[in-house]
């Protein structure tokens, strides 16, 4: 699969500030959208395209800690950095307290502006790499026999070999042929390896 | 005894006359007495003939009336005979009362008789002493009031009457109290009035009419009070007569200036105190557009820098919105400098609409910032009022305001406050503000115009007790009702301009 180039989002009701970061953020080279208001940018959210999100965090309707809300509940994990006014600290820790990247208040050194995006797309980029291994973990997972699937479960809870022959009803050989099996094709180097395989794949390896 | 004809014209004249008649002989003794001396002294004729006059008489008189009599028959000179004087008398009860006493002799008699005359004169002393009374309240009245009046016969040189007040009031001694109008008119009325004052007296006299007018005075010493004049022009048989007052009201004027002040203070401080529970959405509606001109100005200096050049219509684009958006923070101060600015009052003709769309800007902050939707309903024309726009301005946001409050407890959809124009069919404008907040409870509808009656936390209490005066000063009225549906709406009716005139004509 191409990885795709992140793109800043910038949602802000004003109009001269949402142009003022657009021109800003394409002199830099950064590819960039804007959209007046929450539910303008939730209608075309797509949770696949890499990037951050620069949310104003006052905004009639929808603010930008309720639009952080829906994301969350969604379980979009885009990267948030907040601008916000002068009188807002309390609402910018509550945001930071929801997950957002960083606050940044207005009117803003463009530099730190752009520190703090740049910090957000790596957080996006370590996100969605973490995404692709679990998914990998899991295909994985799900191409073991579920005799194998059996084995794996119980060596990952620390169980010897042979309390696994019990526990099953086979003999020890069984068991070890199985294990060694189950981490040739989960590419796992050692016992330790596999156990973070499996944590990093998360409950999902019990349907 | 048969009477003659004389001796019965006598009787008749002495029986008719109103003053006491007393004959006396030469030695005092009454010999006649008629009978309005009967009612005067309480003596019957028949006690009183033969008796000493001096009975008649108190204290001194009584004991040298015989040496008077002597006096005058032995030196022939007359004290009181033909003259008259006024005199104390004493009635047979002891009491004691005026009388005016003429004395003749009865010519060619032997021995000589006198004839005295009294006219009790208590009414006339009486009246005299009242009128004494009177003319001395009336001075006392006059100085305490600051009060002088004056009467001046237009026909005739030198007729100025000025009373004693006059003088006093002017700083001048009486000598240099103007002599007629051209002089006082001249001399006395400040120069700045004088045209004025004059144009106004020849139009009074020329019409017979009545005058009344403010205007400054001046004192010998060069001070200047303000003085209330008012003349009454008449016909009198010598030409036209004119009467007035002079009163000084420079205490009144200077406490009326000082509570005007005051008022004017109080709705001042309590403008800055909106502006001031304001202050958060209007920094927020100033930081914007600072916002986009520090990062439109930083965007263009990275452009400037960049290698792959510069593409001239998104510079362009910078420049013109930092332009843009200076000018836009530059409107937000400039209004709210002429809404928190100390002026004089000053009534205008004054359209609402537009008053709402000069108060659009500071209250749309106030309602972005509180997230509370603000619509605007204006009828599509209306007639000019007569106002102070800045104090109708106030009454209008401070209105929004209390509305905005209202509301921050309101959920989603009902968060919005509307202003509604119109003409009430009385013909006059209305302007109401429209919320769909909590509504008012029993206690605050009660004290709501209170002074210091306040709901919020940091709230002066004053606002709507000032809107309510501010509103009445323009003959108008500001009340509330019930939002159909829940809420409140507070509204406020003006005269239009042109009904104002026509009330005042008529």
């Amino acid at each position: 699969m191409k990885e795709k180039i992140p793109t800043i989002i910038v949602v802000d009701d004003d109009e001269a500030v949402r142009s003022s970061l657009k021109l800003l953020l394409k002199s830099v080279g950064l590819p960039v959208e804007t959209y007046a208001s929450a539910q303008e940018f939730l209608d075309r959210f797509d949770s696949d395209r890499p990037g951050c999100l620069v949310l104003d965090i006052r905004m009639p309707c929808m603010s930008g800690l309720e639009l952080q809300e829906r994301l969350n509940t969604l379980h979009a994990m885009i990267p948030v950095v907040f601008i916000t006014g002068h009188g807002d600290v309390p609402m910018a820790v509550e945001a930071m307290q929801h997950g957002a990247v960083d606050f940044i208040q207005k009117p803003f050194r463009d530099q730190d502006l752009l520190d703090r995006i740049n910090q957000a797309l790596e957080k996006d980029h370590d996100n969605r790499a973490g995404l692709k291994q679990r998914d990998a973990i899991r295909g994985r997972i799900a191409d073991l026999t579920p005799r194998e699937h059996e084995v794996l479960e119980l060596v990952t809870a620390g169980k010897a070999n042979k309390v696994i022959a019990g526990d099953l009803n086979v003999s020890q050989r069984t068991v070890e042929i199985h294990r060694a099996r189950v981490m040739e094709k989960m590419g796992a180097s050692s016992l330790a390896h596999l156990v973070r395989m499996v944590i990093a794949a998360g409950d999902e390896t019990h349907p | 005894m048969t009477e003659t004809r004389a001796q019965l014209e006598f009787q008749a004249v002495l029986d008719a006359a109103v003053d006491a008649v007393i004959l006396i002989d030469d030695r005092g003794h009454v010999e006649t007495f008629n009978r309005a001396a009967e009612r005067m002294f309480g003596w019957a004729a028949a006690e009183i003939i033969g008796q000493n006059v001096s009975v008649l008489m108190p204290g001194t008189d009584r004991r040298n009336h015989d040496g008077y009599i002597s006096r005058f028959i032995s030196t022939g000179e007359a004290r009181i005979i033909g003259t008259g004087r006024e005199v104390e008398a004493q009635r047979k009860d002891g009491s004691l009362f005026p009388a005016l006493l003429a004395v003749g002799e009865v010519a060619k008699s032997q021995p000589r008789r006198f004839v005295g005359m009294l006219h009790d004169i208590t009414i006339r002393n009486h009246a005299l002493n009242a009128l004494r009374k009177s003319e001395s309240l009336l001075r006392a009245a006059q100085s305490i009031a600051g009060i002088g009046n004056f009467e001046l016969e237009l026909g005739r040189q030198d007729s100025a009457h000025w009373s004693d007040e006059i003088p006093r009031l002017l700083g001048r001694p009486k000598s240099e109290v103007p002599h007629d109008m051209d002089d006082f008119i001249r001399h006395v009325v400040h120069p700045d009035d004088r045209r004025r004052f004059e144009r106004d007296w020849r139009r009074t006299v020329a019409e017979l009419g009545q005058l009344e007018l403010e205007c400054r005075l001046l004192r010998a010493d060069g001070d200047i009070r303000t003085f209330e004049v008012r003349i009454q022009i008449d016909s009198g048989a010598q030409g036209p007569v004119a009467t007035g007052t002079l009163h000084d009201i420079t205490a009144r004027k200077l406490a009326e200036e000082e509570v005007r002040q005051s008022e004017s203070r109080l709705t001042h401080f309590a403008r800055l105190s909106t502006m001031g529970e304001m202050a958060a959405g209007l920094a927020h509606e100033i930081n914007q557009p600072l916002t986009a001109i520090a990062t439109f100005a930083q965007a263009a200096t990275r452009m400037l820098a960049s290698p792959e050049g510069i593409s001239r219509d998104d510079l362009d684009e910078a420049l013109q919105q930092i332009t843009t958006q200076a000018l836009r923070a530059g409107e937000v101060i400039r209004r709210l400098r002429s809404f928190v600015k100390n002026r004089e009052i000053s009534h205008q003709p004054v359209d609402c609409n537009r008053l709402i769309e000069d108060s659009r800007l500071l209250v749309e902050a106030d309602a972005r910032i509180n997230d509370v939707r603000l619509e605007i309903k204006s009828a599509l024309s209306l007639p000019p009022v007569n106002a102070d726009p800045v104090q109708l301005q106030q009454v209008l946001i401070n209105l929004i305001r209390n509305a905005i409050d209202a509301t921050l407890e309101t959920p989603g959809a009902r968060r919005q406050v509307s202003i509604v124009t119109g003409l009430t069919p009385e013909g006059l404008i209305e302007l109401a503000v429209v919320d769909h907040g909590h509504g008012l409870s029993a206690e605050a509808a009660e004290h709501l115009f209170n002074p210091f009656f306040t709901t919020k936390s940091g709230g002066t209490g004053l606002g709507l007790a000032i809107s309510r005066s501010i509103i009445r000063a323009h003959n108008g009225r500001l009340s509330h009702r019930t939002t159909p549906g829940g809420g409140c709406t507070f509204y406020f009716t003006l005269p239009t301009l042109d009904a104002l005139i026509n009330t005042n004509q008529s």
